[in-house]
């Protein structure tokens, strides 16, 4: 009995203190108006197990680049929209309430990158095991370069089943654009992948010299 | 006092063709000539030892630069006593500085890390960020250089592996998206952001 009233008491203090820590985030990021209005936005998506993340970093994007506070709103809007598209997409393919914040976004990159919802839905059928990022990028870079969305996602379905890992995946892509690059069309540039699979070109690393060079982003300069 | 028949001066001299000598003086004419002949070849007086040798003693000496450049191009044979323990722990030595700086370049990555590179080409720009998801949006915490000045910006950066939206902004103010991106998603904003996958790079 003692857990369950703890367990209200945070759930009870939970929200107004994520609230105030979205607001923090955002004063002085975004016009002082349309923090109310996105605030609301994104305490819906709270309320209906959205991620808000992606909403809040729209908002700063629109802060940063300096647009108007109803264009602010309205990018938010647009993004809580594709994300109840992306959990109604995961639903409707199999994946069982509540879904995963990651795959909802993952979903809704998918949807924004030109994937028709149906070889959305296709994908995670067959790709049961969450992360599905990079199947979905994987099958999203095919489309951007003109692939028929229904072969590209094809291909990936196969490559999975056919045992790709699916932190592979994003390579079975690059292998298919490569052969496009030689030449060959793209209906046999997938051909000459989906023969080939499991098996692919060894992904290219960061060479030494540039891991070397790399750098941790230094701290954000204040607003 | 021996006369020496005019026609032979003549000979000699060219003034007379060979054909109207007489058989008997052309013997004489030809032995004549042939001896000329190797006269004209004995070459001069010959230099003697004694001033060969003086002229090498008053030849200047070669310079120390001259010395060093012939010391280094003459060929030299060199021994080289080796023993096998020395020179394998030799070998262990420099494997393990080899690994040990090898370890030690660049940043440590976190199994959930990977490296992001941005690199754009803006000639005349005075500065260039990275800004995006992995920032907040905020201009600032990723510079990109052009260390050689020749226009193109670089930046490479340890970030959490995931996805991420981002654009340029170049001279603080001007967003441009990265045209060397394969992935773009339109903005909300009338513009489009580039998307950058960053891999695990421990996998």
């Amino acid at each position: 009995m003692k857990g369950w009233v703890v367990l209200a008491c945070a759930a009870f203090l939970a929200v107004p203190l994520a609230a105030q820590s979205v607001r923090g985030r955002l004063e002085g990021r975004i016009p002082s108006e349309a923090i109310p209005p996105v605030d609301s936005l994104i305490q819906f998506a709270s309320q209906e197990g959205l991620p808000t993340e992606p909403l809040i970093q729209k908002a700063l994007e629109g802060g940063a680049k300096h647009a108007a506070a109803p264009r602010i709103v309205a990018a938010v809007q647009v993004s809580l929209g594709q994300l109840r598209d992306a959990r109604d997409v995961l639903v409707r393919a199999g994946d069982q309430p509540p879904v995963l914040p990651a795959e909802m976004t993952t979903v809704a990159w998918a949807l924004r990158r030109g994937l028709p919802a149906p070889v959305v839905e296709r994908v995670v059928a067959a790709v049961t095991r969450p992360p599905r990022a990079a199947a979905m990028h994987a099958v999203a870079d095919l489309v951007a370069h003109r692939f028929d969305p229904d072969s590209a996602a094809g291909l990936i379905i196969e490559a999975v089943r056919d045992g790709v890992p699916q932190e592979r995946l994003l390579d079975v892509s690059t292998a298919v654009l490569q052969q496009v690059q030689r030449g060959y069309t793209r209906a046999e540039a997938l051909a000459i992948v989906r023969r080939g699979l499991p098996n692919l070109p060894a992904p290219s690393k960061p060479t030494r010299g540039s891991v070397a060079g790399a750098r941790r982003p230094s701290s954000p300069a204040p607003p | 006092m021996n006369v020496i028949d005019p026609r032979i001066h003549q000979a000699l001299d060219g003034e007379l063709a060979a054909e109207a000598v007489p058989a008997d003086l052309r013997r004489t004419v030809a032995q004549l000539a042939a001896a000329a002949d190797l006269l004209a070849a004995v070459p001069g007086p010959a230099v003697s030892v004694e001033s060969r040798v003086m002229a090498a003693i008053r030849r200047p000496a070669p310079s120390p630069a001259r010395r060093a450049m012939r010391w280094l191009v003459t060929p030299r044979a060199i021994i080289l006593r080796v023993r096998p323990a020395w020179s394998v722990a030799f070998a262990a030595v420099v494997a393990a500085l080899t690994l040990f700086t090898a370890d030690h370049e660049g940043p440590v990555l976190a199994e959930h890390e990977g490296i992001a590179q941005f690199v754009g080409r803006f000639p005349e720009a005075q500065s260039v960020h990275a800004v995006g998801t992995f920032n907040d949006w905020r201009p600032g915490s990723i510079a990109l250089e052009d260390q050689d000045h020749d226009g193109v910006w670089r930046a490479t950066v340890v970030l959490p592996a995931g996805t991420y939206e981002y654009m340029f902004v170049v001279d603080g103010e001007r967003w441009v998206p990265d045209h060397l991106a394969e992935r773009l998603v339109a903005d909300e904003f009338g513009r489009e952001n580039s998307i950058v996958i960053v891999r695990p790079a421990r996998r």
